[in-house]
């Protein structure tokens, strides 16, 4: 999955209004913030079982309104085209169902992957290859009409349509049967031999083992869309609702209103609530301001939530009010890809990973060290199957050490290896986080050459395979916690010189990739998150081709009457099926 | 004090419109404080290298992981632990860049940028306010339209659209980029602050044209390029003085705007910049919002109050005591 921008781009301007509002005095610098209880399970526990209703909370006013406040614009909200956090996250919790969904299980804090619309979590035959979903009775869009298993039929066939409807999540591509043929219905018809249809019944056909098909299930992009009722360059402006809330009215970049869908039946979602009247949301919101009013708690701000990462300085004035502030993990890794084909000694490559000045670079940038980034070593992020607790290097991936990154180059030959990297001029962040890794890398004896870019170019630029620079800063989270949806997304040498540059480091090796396939093709899931986990270590002891710059973490703040927000582990968003006004 | 016959009697190249003007001043207390402010001003800017020296500070030199508590503040001296010669006044959360280093450096930009800019936008202003009020017809018509042009073309627009065709242009080269971004900055503030001036001196020229110290140099055959120099510029030094007095706070106050906005040039400590920056941080850490603001606002106000008493001096209608 794709996080959202690392951090709120607020545009410059919005910031001319910043002075108003005004926090509560927190006082004497307190405590060191809480370690993050590191990982949890980020969704790997499943419970087949789970029976509707979703209980209601006790203390759960009925009806009311809550306002999300948020400096940044979901892309889409097309369910075939989600696939960033905050948009799978807002359609899957409130508006459009699909055949799996994680539900908050608050005695574990960790999101549990149950039923949705269909009764179980999917019959898989013996090798995998094959998967029955059996929809449930009573299932109803927001006009009455009923959910047919034909329309998640044609809902998986349209999400083929790479070209009409881009940006989504594509495993289908590379695991269904005529995945890479098939181009979705507007090109090739309904004829698609990959879903079978039967009743209530639906099977998904597969060209080689898919065991994480039930995750998988779990995307927007598995919800029923009426055919008659779809059209790919507008359906995102008002998706057929399937769960307890239907848009109102949306205006895109700036606000989405949800009120009830009285069509939702309680009996048929074992995990969600329908507490709310109505969601509003507001986006591209100013971060200072948005902080600051729903810090200040006043008025309707009480009823406020916003799913942005605070500041160290609301963070910090927070602790006074522990409980309206919600921190947890996200299965993100922040990575330094590192270009195999142009940082070719990995005596050179394992000085970068000395040099980096981990916790100088996460400070000025404005994070919070061990909330909102969480040091670790391992690609692997906490809460994935088999996942090993990794340190190559032996410095923890935070204490820079730029003696033996010197005595590393020296012994390569290679002191003054020039470092070419991008960063965004217009953001202060950026710029600042810049200079903390030119100063660590001078001391220790490499030459940087910072690159610049915007905010807008940055993602461009860098995925640009003739980018004149040497490593690359992105990251990528977990779409299910198994290695599965990791290493063959970026280490898998077929990637190498493709579009959008899936392979960040061009990390092309045949024995590698023998090992996927080997992975992939003939493990049961047990073994293959052993496997993984194993993998990874490999990788970093043999090749070290990415210096891991930590984990994702959030830092989220609401006013004292909203209920319910959770940390969703798995996207590291609000729990927002279970949310509600308290009383 | 009127005109005595002394004076009548001294040779003409002594006898400008500034010398009792200056005398005035001298006398204006509000005047000479804003000065000696203005004055100190320019000091620390030009100084700036050597007193970070004095005081042990250094730009741009935080080391966040050795100098910030968990929450990412000050682990010593300001907003908690009071003052601390380390860093009188103090170091930036996140960064933990020295604050002193980056408010005597942004000074030194400030200055410099809108010192630079009212240089050119005046040398701009005068030449084709000359031109356009010498030359009349058609081409007083064309230079006229090209003033409103320029006035009628928004600032900010433009600003912001140029900062990212530069950063395309020269991104391969942070360096370069930095040098262009200082020109484009000191050439958008002029490029818009000029055309006052021009409309000003055009509408003076005009005007002095028909004087009889004119048509009797144009009689006599004095080439035009000289009488502008020699016969209507020196009673031009007025109206560009007060120009000059008016526009550099104008442009002090325009280079924080714009560095606010993240229009600056990337890398130059800049007090809008620290602003920028520090608005977050207004509740819990207000020295470091407030040294800059304190900054901008004494400095402009010392040169706007200035630039009015050099008005009032040069104004022979408003000079105190000019009963004749």
């Amino acid at each position: 999955m794709r996080p959202r921008s690392p951090r709120g781009l607020a545009v410059a301007l919005a910031s001319l209004t910043a002075l108003t509002a005004c926090t509560a005095d927190p006082g004497r610098r307190g405590d060191a913030p809480p370690e993050l209880d590191r990982g949890g399970a980020a969704g790997a526990f499943k419970n087949p079982e789970l029976r509707p209703p979703a209980p209601v909370p006790d203390d759960a006013a009925d009806g009311g309104s809550l306002t999300v406040l948020t400096a940044e614009s979901p892309s889409t909200f097309d369910p075939t085209q989600a696939y960033y956090t905050d948009s799978t996250s807002i359609l899957a919790g409130l508006v459009t169902r699909a055949l799996t969904q994680y539900v908050y299980d608050p005695d574990t804090d960790d999101m549990v992957l149950a039923p949705d619309m269909a009764t179980d979590l999917g019959r898989p035959n013996d090798d995998n290859t094959e998967w029955t979903f059996t929809l449930r009775d009573g299932l109803r869009y927001e006009d009455g009409s009923e959910v047919t298993a034909e329309d998640v039929a044609y809902a998986i066939k349209r999400s083929f349509a790479i070209e009409e409807l881009p940006d989504g999540p594509t495993y289908q591509r590379t695991f269904f049967v005529d995945g890479r043929q098939y181009r979705g219905p507007f090109r090739d018809g309904e004829d698609y031999a990959g879903v079978e249809v039967d009743g209530n019944d639906l099977t998904i056909k597969m060209r080689r083992p898919f065991p994480d098909m039930d995750y998988y299930a779990s995307f927007p992009a598995f919800t029923g869309i009426p055919q008659q009722e779809d059209d790919p360059a507008t359906y995102g402006r008002k998706p057929l609702a399937t769960g307890p809330y239907k848009f109102e009215e949306y205006e895109p970049g700036s606000r989405l209103t949800l009120v009830r869908n009285e069509e939702w039946d309680p009996a048929t979602d074992p995990g969600r609530i329908q507490a709310v009247d109505r969601w509003e949301f507001r986006f591209g919101q100013d971060t200072t301001r948005l902080e600051n009013v729903i810090a200040a708690d006043n008025g309707d701000a009480r009823t406020t939530l916003t799913y942005d990462n605070v500041s160290a300085a609301t963070y910090r004035s927070m602790q006074e009010d522990p409980d309206r502030l919600v921190t947890g993990t996200q299965p993100c890794t922040y990575m330094w890809f590192l270009d195999m084909t142009r940082i070719e000694d990995i005596r050179v490559r394992r000085a970068l990973g000395y040099a980096y000045p981990y916790e100088n670079a996460w400070r000025a940038l404005g994070e919070i060290v061990g909330v909102t980034r969480v040091p670790g070593t391992a690609i692997l992020p906490p809460g994935t199957a088999g996942r090993q607790e990794l340190d190559v290097l032996g410095i923890g991936g935070r204490d820079t050490d730029p003696e033996r990154a010197r005595a590393l180059l020296e012994e390569a030959d290679a002191v003054g290896f020039e470092v070419r990297f991008l960063y965004a001029t217009d953001d202060d962040g950026r710029v600042a986080e810049k200079d903390a890794i030119v100063k660590g890398l001078e001391a220790a004896g490499f030459e940087p050459k910072p690159v610049v870019s915007t905010v807008d170019t940055l993602r461009t630029d860098r995925t640009d395979p003739d980018a004149p620079i040497d490593v690359r800063s992105s990251a990528w989270c977990s779409d299910w916690p198994s290695g599965g949806s990791w290493f063959p997304a970026q280490w898998s040498g077929d990637l190498v010189g493709l579009e959008g540059m899936p392979n960040p480091t061009n990390f092309d090796v045949p024995e590698m990739d023998r090992r996927q396939d080997e992975i992939l093709d003939t493990m049961t899931p047990e073994q293959a998150a052993e496997a993984w986990g194993e993998f990874d270590r490999t990788l970093q002891e043999e090749y070290y081709p990415a210096v891991v710059t930590g984990y994702g973490g959030v830092a989220m703040i609401h006013g004292s009457g909203v209920g319910g927000m959770a940390n969703d582990n798995v996207r590291g968003m609000p729990t927002f099926a279970r949310m509600y006004l308290a009383q | 004090m009127g005109i005595q016959p002394a004076e009548l009697a001294e040779p003409t190249r002594d006898r400008t419109p500034t010398r009792p003007a200056l005398h005035q001043l001298r006398r204006d207390r509000v005047a000479m404080v804003c000065l000696g402010i203005v004055a100190l001003f320019v000091l620390v800017a030009v100084l700036a290298p050597l007193i970070t020296r004095v005081f042990g500070v250094q730009l741009d030199a935080g080391n966040p992981a050795r100098d910030l508590d968990a929450y990412n503040y000050p682990a010593f001296g300001p907003p908690y632990d009071g003052f601390t010669w380390r860093a009188p006044l103090g170091i930036s959360p996140n960064q933990a860049d020295d604050n002193l280093a980056a408010w005597l450096y942004g000074a030194r930009t400030s200055l410099g940028v809108a010192a630079a800019a009212t240089l050119v936008s005046t040398l701009i202003g005068v030449a084709t306010g000359l031109v356009a009020g010498w030359s009349g017809g058609w081409f007083d018509r064309f230079l006229s339209f090209v003033t409103d042009v320029f006035l009628s073309v928004p600032f900010l627009l433009v600003a912001l659209a140029l900062a990212p065709v530069l950063v395309s242009r020269f991104g391969a080269d942070p360096e370069r980029l930095q040098l262009w971004q200082l020109v484009s900055l000191v050439s958008v503030l002029s490029l818009f602050g000029w055309m006052p001036l021009a409309r000003l001196i055009r509408a003076e020229v005009r005007h002095l044209r028909e004087e009889e110290f004119v048509l009797a140099a144009r009689a006599v055959g004095i080439r035009p390029g000289r009488i502008l120099r020699r016969e209507l510029l020196p009673n031009l030094a007025a109206p560009i003085i007060v120009s000059v007095s008016l526009t550099l706070p104008a442009f002090v106050a325009a280079e924080a705007g714009l560095a606010y906005l993240g229009l600056g040039v990337s890398g130059l400590p800049s007090w809008g910049r620290t602003i920028d920056q520090a608005v977050p941080f207004f509740s819990t850490y207000p020295l470091y919002l407030f040294a800059p603001v304190l900054g901008v606002l004494v400095l402009v106000v010392a040169l706007n109050l200035l630039g009015d008493a050099v008005r009032d001096a040069l104004d022979p209608r408003t000079r105190h005591g000019a009963v004749s």
